[in-house]
């Protein structure tokens, strides 16, 4: 049984040395395969953070009237703060909206003449709300919408905010939508090509088959080969991918870097993420190579 | 030995491989099958290892029923029989000496016992200088002479020859005839299918001559008659 399962082993090796241009042009396949793979997971790290960096621009202000007394505007920061969906608050004074605004308007000198014709800061504190998902911001707003508020609060920049809001749900479900479109298309092609591989390689080699089962071959001794071979192909193609894509991967990362303002974020995502990713794809392979070989190799194993 | 009864095998409704062939072959006999391409030698060969299945009729070796075995059988039936062909049918990929151990390793045999017998076989069919050498690099005859030892190397009690001298010279026809005498000489129950008429002659053995899937004749020393 173990002698068994030593020339299973003995013969696989043989195989894939003597067999050498075929296990190179199936390894290559594989990792072509695996390539596009990761360029789906490439595509899907970068939409995933494209949708962080734009929801991250939007957040709610609520620009209280400059007469507010400090016990009203403290009254509306606790009942904003109160929602769960409310993930942070950042409160300006009246100053701070001052030096803010100036320093926004630098270099329109019409504005800043103007602020002092004027004498004195006109500008209320402000409250800026970031929540959790850019949909509750309407809930938000809608809430601070009471008669009793309205004397407290000039401003909110609801209308400007929803346009926003919608166009990125929009966006976001789309991409969603053609990420998972891709990831079925790549699936499908995927199999194909493995499939389509293996059954070229199994095709070259039937009349070997036939003759190991003239010999008196159990299916088991014929097909056990071919096993540690898929095993052993799998194992090379998604090691030489990983290197390759963490190459590459290392290579891109200072041009998203400068859209993102994110340093390395595709070898770090490859790197948190390796167990995951290598472990995934070698199952995949592993699993259409074999279902590949079983399937190509049933028709020559018949008597 | 080997016994037909009543062995039918129809590939289509109107090509007839074998049709009612009662045959019985004793252990230690060389029997030379003859006829027209297309008369069911070859059948009698792919029923013989179950490369194809009968479809009416029973087929013995040594009282052992293979006309009804499980796909787990057929394995162990083809260890116990050689069988050798005019195309040779070795790995192209394996070496002589791999070659004839391999069927020795699908078996199970022990390393140590495989290292003992594939030498001295290959020694016995004059290949002993050649044990690394690919199938590509022998000639036709030399090929031939590994499938014999191939399908000797776990003494088998029967040998199926197919056309053995097919694609071989005078030369290199008359010693693998001179192999599979001395086989014989040793108890190996020899089937012999053939078209070489010289072949059958010189032998001066039991000849059966089929024609239509038939037998129409079988005779102790029998002569090539078509």
């Amino acid at each position: 049984m173990l002698s068994g399962f030593f020339r299973i082993i003995k013969f696989s090796f043989q195989e894939i040395v003597r067999n050498m241009s075929l296990s190179i042009m199936t390894v290559l396949i594989l990792i072509l395969m695996l390539l596009s793979i990761n360029t789906l997971m490439v595509v899907k790290v970068l939409t995933d953070e494209s949708i962080i960096a734009v929801k991250d621009q939007i957040d709610v202000s609520i620009y209280f009237n400059p007469e507010a007394t400090p016990d009203e505007i403290q009254e509306i920061r606790g009942f904003v703060s109160a929602f769960p969906e409310v993930e942070k608050e950042t409160f300006l004074t009246s100053d701070e909206v001052f030096n803010n605004f100036k320093k926004n308007y630098a270099d329109n000198q019409d504005v800043l003449s103007s602020l002092d014709e004027l004498g004195q800061n006109p500008l209320g504190p402000t409250l800026i709300i970031k929540t959790r998902d850019p949909k509750d911001y309407e809930k938000i707003i809608k809430n601070l919408s009471l008669p009793e508020y309205e004397n407290i609060i000039e401003a909110k920049t609801f209308a400007d905010t929803q346009t926003a809001i919608d166009k990125i749900h929009s966006i976001t479900t789309n991409v969603q939508k053609f990420t998972y479109f891709l990831t079925i298309l790549f699936a499908i092609i995927a199999f194909i090509i493995i499939f389509n591989t293996i059954r070229v390689a199994i095709y070259t080699q039937r009349a070997e088959i036939g003759i190991k089962r003239l010999v008196g071959a159990t299916s088991w001794f014929i097909r056990g080969p071919y096993l540690i071979e898929s095993f052993i192909f799998s194992i090379i193609s998604v090691v030489i991918t990983y290197f390759l894509v963490d190459f590459l991967l290392k290579f891109l990362d200072p041009y998203i870097s400068v859209v993102f303002n994110k340093n390395n974020l595709l070898s770090n995502y490859l790197s948190q993420n390796w167990l995951m990713v290598v472990g995934i794809e070698f199952g995949v392979v592993f699993l259409l190579t074999i279902v590949s070989s079983g399937l190509a190799m049933r028709k020559y194993l018949r008597t | 030995m080997i016994t037909f009864k009543s062995v039918t095998k129809k590939y289509t409704a109107d090509s007839m491989g074998l049709n009612g062939i009662d045959l019985h072959i004793e252990s230690g006999e060389f029997v030379s099958i003859v006829g027209q391409s297309g008369t069911g030698k070859t059948t009698m060969i792919k029923l013989l290892i179950a490369e194809e299945k009968v479809t009416s009729g029973i087929i013995e070796i040594g009282g052992w029923d293979i006309t009804r075995l499980s796909d787990s059988d057929i394995p162990l039936l083809r260890r116990q029989i050689g069988v050798i062909f005019q195309d040779f049918k070795l790995l192209p990929k394996k070496t002589v000496a791999e070659n004839v151990s391999f069927a020795l390793e699908v078996a199970g045999e022990k390393r140590l016992r495989i290292k003992q017998v594939v030498p001295r076989v290959l020694d016995i069919v004059g290949l002993s200088h050649k044990v690394d050498r690919y199938p590509h690099q022998l000639s036709g005859g030399e090929q031939q002479r590994v499938a014999m030892a191939r399908s000797l190397v776990h003494r088998p009690k029967i040998l199926l020859a197919d056309e053995p001298t097919g694609n071989l010279d005078s030369i290199n026809t008359q010693e693998i005839i001179d192999i599979l005498k001395k086989i014989n000489e040793f108890g190996t129950t020899i089937l012999l299918v053939t078209h070489n008429r010289e072949v059958v002659n010189q032998l001066k053995r039991r000849v059966v001559t089929l024609h239509d899937g038939k037998i129409i004749s079988d005779e102790d020393k029998g002569k090539y008659r078509l």
